[in-house]
């Protein structure tokens, strides 16, 4: 098991630095200039001493820069934001969308999970045919559109919600909510999958024949099995979710990380955009790693196999 | 099977309760504001956003102040009028007695020389530097000392680290006569004399193997400098004669001068700034000769070095700032007029989507939005001028949307670009249908722009008629030029920013069915769109300017030969003998008229850009806000607000 986590986060962090040299790489050549903030052309003399003092005269000494800042976690400076580095930026914007994209799995868990068993267990019956339709309704409606929605109703006309911004706890179940409709949808369906094909499987049969109770049979032996490709969703499903959302942030106006990971991109901000990226991969690899832990928790098979 | 299920839920039910248990709660303020995009910067020095602007004059206060409803300088932190020699050269502001700094300390003539100083360095790459060499004497020439004095620290400080330099650097090593004393000896041509680039690529290759001590050399030459710098600058025409008295001296009389100190770039800096000031080798310089402050220093609660937090001297001081979520601001208790501010606290909320800025402003949480941004802003404008929203009233704001012509490049994406002839570029205005756009494509209640300056913005001034649509006069000019009915014209790129679509669609369909061309329109994100702008890679491209200060200049400077805004590549030499002659002309009338004359060249015969509209901007202020005045400068003053909820 520890070899396992080791061998992982190796490959982890090779992973992580080659995403970061790619990125970049990538972030130096698109076109445009970064250096250009305002509505006004940044004057000629104004540009070369920016780009002398943030070494963007000299590719290499530029991305040695920021490996040596890596080493002391130390992201530097923005360009479109000069007063902020880009960690205090993320120290600021993480953490909410922390909050906004676990809430959000939680909630893909709790609801999605029954709502895929009871689906499976009355196949073809009232209540599979109606979650069905709402899944499809989830995964295919744009968060703009369910975000607007729960807006008019909740904060405009029923009043229980503020409209938007950050700062209490009834700030949080709308952003939640909306973007936990796409990821609720999916668990319920990959559930739904999941348990018909172990619900028809032999031991299940046995269990049942044997006299155990069907409500026993179905939740304990059935779900344990049919959890797993659900678990090896919600690994890259929470690093997706955490990492915030542009559009569920833009409609509710929560200052998460989401839209400085779109921003960054579209102001060229190389620093803001490179740290963006490295948070992202680091909870994607770091989720994997955790999945991986829990499933060889949930099934001693895979334990004995590694 | 479900209970460690419930477990892994649990634990991270937990971990979200305390995160949220760190999260921030702040009482409502008396008036909240939205701000769509949060703060950029608050460094005055820096700023070029509106948004920033308007922050920023409510926490600091210049030597004058805008009024806030008419825009006309008043009194700020100077007793007014200044003295002003006979030339009209020099002007000798009185600070006020009573004027304050957020801790306490009374506020300075030289807070002021700092607070210029520092946007005149190259290290603080103020956008707004041209407003400092255009205007202030021996400015222009004290930047350009600093900047070739940081090409050659920087090529000393690459060359001691074993990195190439460039051309730009190599001229400078090579001019620096410790350097140039050792040349010729270490058999490297005196290059001082050559002009080309190629000569210095040579040089700069030929120094980086020459066998001396980089690293001495640099030191040396960065501590002279450092020697020098207060000694230079005591050239450039500001400078504090007492704590209560700033001479400024102007490179040439300039009327609107008074204007330009209510600017934010002109704003004063608290001296505790110098705690943050960059050091290297015991140099208050940064390694490539940069006066460089560490940006927190704008930051309420930034506390290093000594530094007490942001300092400023306005009405207001900011008490806390979140990125991209709220700023506070809070009463300064030392201002002069303190105890009469009746609004004593205000929230700046950021609110990315207009609509949901427009639902917090419906909701009630929000009091003020300093614009309605929605795609629906016909229906906003509808409801306004029907008077059924009292509470949404409109800027005529002193800007213009234009269309720029590119007047230089022969191609533009391997087409022949037609509008490098000014009669193409005629025949395009004269087929534009500005009434059209106005009226039935955007509906928002802007103003048809004939003229590039605001017809009745500037007092005194009174712009040209500009061109009248007349399609036959277009087909014939189009005819002229040799493209009858758009013959021989290839498709013609119009270079877009996606939130205009709707005027760049009807345009491109107006000169489709009157001058019988195909238009391309492409469509750029805001900073590709930029790039590709200054670049000059467009045939037409959309374009706004947004007045800086109540003077025609503010937006004929753009259209001068080499100037940096100029984004159509135009020049005139006619015009811009026009603009140095009103620039060095002392009698305001007529100056006033030699800008009208050049104006003329622009919107009548060159055209190198079509005037479409001039900006009618929507705010919405709630029925008992008082004392909040749509201003064309759409800068607002908190100060007089009274909030009678």
């Amino acid at each position: 098991m520890i070899v396992l986590v080791v061998r992982r986060c190796v490959l982890g962090v090779v992973t992580i630095f080659c995403v970061y040299a790619l990125t970049f790489v990538m972030a130096i050549s698109i076109p445009g200039n970064p250096l250009r903030q305002g509505p006004r052309n940044i004057p000629a003399e104004a540009e070369r001493a920016l780009r002398i003092r943030y070494n963007m005269d000299n590719n290499w000494l530029y991305f040695t820069g920021f490996v040596a800042g890596l080493a002391r976690l130390d992201f530097g400076p923005t360009f479109t934001y000069n007063d902020w580095t880009c960690n205090q930026i993320i120290a600021d914007a993480l953490p909410v969308s922390v909050m906004i994209g676990l809430s959000a799995i939680l909630i893909a868990v709790v609801a999605g999970v029954p709502a895929g068993v009871f689906g499976a267990v009355g196949r073809n019956g009232w209540f599979d045919v109606t979650t069905g339709a709402l899944v499809l309704l989830g995964v295919s409606l744009p968060a703009f559109v369910t975000g607007s929605f729960l807006l008019i109703v909740f904060a405009m006309y029923l009043k229980v919600a503020p409209v938007g911004g950050w700062g209490t706890l009834a700030h949080l179940p709308l952003p939640a909510l909306t973007l936990a409709l796409p990821f609720t949808a999916y668990v319920a369906r990959l559930t739904r999958v999941a348990m018909l094909d172990v619900l028809g499987s032999d031991f299940i049969r046995t269990a049942l024949a044997k006299g155990l109770a069907p409500r026993r049979v179905i939740w304990d032996h059935a779900l344990r099995v049919a959890f797993l490709p659900i678990l090896s969703f919600l690994g890259p499903a929470c690093a997706q979710a955490m990492t915030g959302s542009f559009v569920v942030e833009k409609v509710y106006g929560v200052p998460g990380i989401g839209q400085h990971f779109v921003n960054a991109a579209l102001n060229l901000d190389a620093g803001l955009v490179m740290s963006t990226v490295l948070v992202f991969a680091v909870l994607l690899v770091a989720m994997n790693v955790v999945i991986d832990v829990l499933y060889a928790w949930f099934d001693p098979r895979i334990k004995d196999a590694l | 099977m479900i209970y460690r299920i419930l477990l892994v839920c649990g634990a991270l039910l937990t971990g979200l309760l305390f995160i949220y248990s760190v999260a921030e709660r702040s009482p409502r303020a008396d008036f909240t504001y939205v701000n769509p995009s949060g703060i950029h910067t608050l460094d005055p020095a820096r700023m070029s956003w509106l948004q920033d602007f308007r922050i920023a004059l409510n926490l600091w206060e210049g030597l004058t102040v805008s009024h806030p409803e008419t825009t006309r300088p008043v009194a700020g932190a100077a007793m007014l009028p200044p003295r002003v020699t006979d030339d009209g050269l020099t002007h000798t502001f009185s600070i006020r007695r009573d004027a304050r700094w957020s801790n306490g300390d009374p506020v300075n003539a030289r807070d002021f020389v700092r607070g210029w100083r520092r946007a005149m360095e190259p290290g603080t790459a103020a956008d707004y530097l041209f407003l400092f060499t255009d205007h202030i004497a021996g400015a222009a020439e004290y930047v350009e000392w600093r900047l070739e004095r940081v090409a050659l620290l920087t090529g000393l400080l690459r060359l001691s680290q074993g990195w190439a330099i460039d051309a730009a650097q190599a001229r400078a090593v090579a001019a620096h006569p410790p350097v140039g004393r050792i040349l010729p000896a270490a058999g490297v041509p005196d290059a001082r004399a050559a002009t080309a680039d190629a000569t210095f690529d040579r040089l700069a290759k030929q120094l980086g193997e020459l066998e001396v001590d980089w690293r001495a050399v640099h030191e040396r030459t960065l501590r002279q400098h450092a020697a020098q710098m207060d000694d230079r600058f005591s050239a450039v025409g500001v400078r504090a004669i007492d704590g209560r008295t700033l001479a400024v001296e102007l490179k040439r009389p300039c009327p609107y001068f008074l204007d330009l100190t209510a600017f934010p770039t002109f704003l004063p800096c608290h001296e505790s700034v110098e705690l943050l000031r960059e050091t290297s080798r015991g140099v208050p310089l940064t390694a490539e000769g940069l006066v460089v402050y560490d940006p927190q220093w704008t930051k309420p609660d930034c506390r290093r070095q000594g530094y007490a937090g942001l300092v400023t001297n306005g009405p207001f001081r900011m008490a806390s700032w979140r990125f991209k979520r709220r700023a506070r601001l809070e009463v300064n208790p030392y201002y002069r007029e303190a105890l009469r501010i009746a609004c004593r606290t205000v929230d700046m909320v950021v609110f990315e989507h207009p609509s949901s800025a427009l639902m917090a402003y419906e909701a009630g949480d929000v009091d003020f939005l300093p614009g309605i941004d929605v795609p629906y802003d016909h229906e906003i404008a509808r409801l306004a001028r029907t008077g059924k929203r009292p509470d949404f009233r409109f800027c005529n704001a002193l800007a213009t949307f234009y269309f720029n012509f590119n007047c230089v490049s022969d191609a533009v994406l391997d087409r022949v670009n037609p509008f490098v002839d000014a009669r193409v570029r005629k025949a395009f205005a004269l087929a534009m249908d500005r009434e059209a756009i106005v009226a039935e494509v955007l509906q928002r209640g802007d103003r048809v722009a004939r003229s590039l300056v605001p017809r009745g913005a500037i007092e005194g001034y009174d712009p040209p008629e500009g061109v009248v649509r007349d399609v036959t006069r277009a087909a014939r000019l189009l005819a002229d030029s040799g493209h009858a009915g758009g013959a021989d014209i290839p498709p013609v790129d119009l270079l877009c920013l996606p939130s205009d679509q709707r005027v760049c669609q009807a345009a491109a369909a107006t000169w489709e069915q009157t001058l019988g061309v195909r238009v391309d329109i492409r469509f750029k994100e805001s900073k590709t769109f930029a790039h590709d702008k200054a670049n000059l890679q467009y045939m037409i491209a959309r374009g706004n300017w947004f007045g800086d200060y109540a003077d025609p200049t503010t937006f004929l400077d753009c259209l001068v030969t080499g100037n940096g805004n100029n984004d159509s590549g135009y020049s005139n030499p006619r015009y811009d003998a026009l603009v140095a002659q009103a620039r060095d002309c002392r009698e305001p009338p007529r100056r006033l008229r030699l800008l009208a004359q050049a104006e003329k060249i622009i919107v009548e015969e060159d055209l190198p850009l079509l005037t479409v509209l001039h900006y009618s901007i929507p705010i919405a202020v709630k029925p008992y806000v008082k004392g909040l005045h749509a201003n064309p400068r759409l800068r607002f003053s908190f100060k007089d607000l009274r909030v009678e909820r």
